[in-house]
């Protein structure tokens, strides 16, 4: 049109290929903080490492630690991608990690609960709104509840995600060759010497390393998400009108992973959704399908970063976040007695929601802060 | 499905909008011209089917621009809200004159028939100008010319004010029913039609809270 075609914002101005440049090199970014991150982990002291990661070796800890900490950065590919990095640099290891990758993964959830507050003001709205966020909040939960007690009776998802690994990338030693290694080693070595010559030694090094690989790894993801959305909106909103008719689960599903690993993140992806829901473009049964492919799709991020530490315990981990969720999908989608336990969920907490707005917030607050703020510090 | 992602979109967000637009346009035209072409000697009979399956092409096509104007701010967040509700309110427009149309269709369907009026060259002509001012509508809305989009409000609006006149004239005039009540009922439809297109091309030089209120626009 014409008033308005003239102000669109310039972002969109930026050429395509520039654009994709950005997002290699905020890739590279990205990779390297997770190799500083797990270095710094290794240059710290036993006994501070030790006394930082208290409390999750019991696995109830673990989860909740996951969950507070994806909470707080508002992003599981950050979370995930820092578990990776601890089980790199052998602070975490596998068993302690499983039980945090499934916590994170359910602490993404978080913001696209917090996107359907925003249409509390009309009930219908906002009773098609929260359903469809919290849809996600309940296969996840689900998906815990089944599988963290079989893990810790029988190791299935570790066991299962050690054979993948090793049939991969061969786990013979401590370390397998990794090209995205050999990749970062020369930006990695080149901050670990800087560090060195301003002085830094020891737990300071090491923490300092880690700060660093940190911000890399918030800042590139960050970066990262915004480009690749702009770069593929168009294809997104292509993809989500044939979705629309689509009707086939199946396809939904890979939409919805294809969707998050080019935007590089599942709350963009379950976000997207929410709205839709509220406006009653998309039903819950439509949207759930695109939410459990946005689960696995964002496990690819935790993968490349595992592939940059050149540890097949990292990978491993990794390839449990992809496991969880796909044996979730399996559990919880084909079978529709099964499939309709979180979509009746979400219904009825909407329909409380509706009918007590604060029952909304309490559950959010409650369910994403409190209860895991409260679990971490009583099992400390 | 899955492989069309990876495919570059042939036509993506707006322009893709823009061009289901353009086939309303065309669909209104269509319906216009039947629904004249039966009160003016057309057969009614035949053409019918015709109407009826165009309106609801209309009505389908309006429904699915809203969708997507939905998944494209959803998608592509608050960058193009401006555009997105001038579109909400063409389409509403665009409908209306779907509608309209039917409404011109359904007095020759009940047996209103101006082929041996003695007004039928005027019926006529204002079946012309209003047919090939729908057209321009579509090619307004491609070249955005603004000085035309303005010629264009202006003539409407003395069209407008026409039809008010002649519907008044009938009201006062000692025709018969079967003669006056037909042609105020068409005049209206008429007046419906241009006013609707208006509010369309407006959208060309008004500002989005301003849409459709052309007569506040001086340089007009």
């Amino acid at each position: 049109m014409t008033d308005t075609s003239s102000d669109r914002v310039d972002t969109r101005q930026v050429p395509t290929l520039v654009r994709a440049l950005v997002v290699l090199v905020l890739l590279y970014l990205f990779l390297t903080g997770v190799s500083l991150l797990g270095g710094g982990f290794k240059s710290l002291g036993k006994d501070l490492v030790d006394g930082l990661f208290e409390g999750v070796s019991n696995p109830v800890g673990g989860l909740f630690v996951g969950l507070l900490a994806t909470v707080l950065v508002q992003s599981s590919s950050v979370s995930t991608s820092v578990i990776v990095g601890l089980v790199a640099s052998e602070v975490l290891g596998i068993d302690d990690a499983v039980p945090m990758i499934m916590g994170a993964n359910l602490g993404t959830t978080v913001t696209n609960t917090l996107a359907s507050l925003g249409h509390v003001r009309h009930d219908q709205e906002f009773r098609r709104a929260f359903a469809a966020a919290t849809i996600h909040d309940f296969f996840n939960v689900l998906a815990i509840a089944v599988f963290l007690p079989i893990e810790l009776a029988t190791g299935y998802l570790s066991s299962t995600a050690g054979w993948i690994t090793e049939r991969a990338i061969g786990s013979s030693g401590a370390s397998f060759k990794s090209p995205l290694k050999q990749a970062v080693k020369w930006p990695s070595g080149l901050v670990k010497d800087l560090l060195t010559d301003l002085g830094a030694h020891g737990d300071v090094k090491g923490g300092l390393l880690i700060v660093i690989g940190l911000t890399f790894i918030f800042l590139a993801l960050a970066y990262i998400t915004v480009n690749m959305r702009l770069l593929v909106a168009d294809r997104v909103e292509v993809a989500i009108n044939r979705a629309l008719g689509a009707g086939s689960g199946i396809v939904a599903i890979v939409l919805g992973a294809v969707i998050t690993i080019s935007v590089q993140s599942s709350s963009i992806t379950t976000s997207v959704l929410v709205p839709l829901a509220a406006s009653g473009v998309l039903t819950l049964e439509s949207i759930y399908p695109v939410t459990l492919g946005a689960n696995v799709g964002t496990t690819v991020t935790a993968l490349l970063a595992a592939l940059a530490t050149g540890s097949p315990a990292a990978v491993t981990v990794a390839v449990v976040h992809t496991l969880f969720n796909i044996s979730g999908i399996v559990v919880f989608y084909p079978l529709e007695s099964l499939r309709r336990i979180p979509l009746r969920l979400a219904n009825g907490l909407a329909s409380m929601a509706v009918e007590r707005r604060s029952a909304a917030v309490a559950y959010t607050v409650g369910m994403f802060v409190v209860l895991p703020l409260f679990v971490v510090l009583v099992l400390r | 499905m899955v492989m069309s992602f990876f495919r570059r979109p042939e036509e993506g967000g707006l322009s893709q909008i823009d061009a289901q637009v353009q086939r309303m346009i065309n669909d209104a035209r269509h319906t216009f011209d039947l629904a004249m072409n039966a009160l003016t000697g057309g057969p009614v009979a035949t053409i019918a089917d015709e109407v009826r399956r165009t309106d609801r092409q209309i009505n389908v096509t309006e429904m699915e621009i809203r969708r997507e104007l939905v998944v494209h701010a959803s998608v592509h967040g608050g960058v193009d809200t401006p555009e997105v509700l001038v579109f909400m309110n063409m389409i509403k427009d665009l409908e209306r004159i779907g509608d309209y149309n039917k409404n011109i269709f359904d007095l020759a369907d009940d047996g209103v028939s101006m082929a041996e009026a003695p007004d039928l060259d005027q019926m006529l002509g204002y079946r012309d100008e209003i047919s090939s001012r729908i057209a321009l509508m579509g090619e307004l809305l491609t070249t955005r010319d603004e000085d035309r989009a303005r010629a264009y409000i202006a003539r409407g609006d003395e069209m407008r004010r026409d039809f008010d006149a002649r519907i008044i004239e009938l009201l006062h005039s000692t025709e018969t029913a079967m003669v006056a009540v037909p042609r105020a009922l068409l005049y209206r439809f008429l007046k419906r039609v241009t006013a609707h297109s208006l509010n369309v091309v407006s959208a060309i030089v008004m500002p989005v809270d301003r849409l459709g209120y052309f007569d506040e626009d001086t340089r007009i």
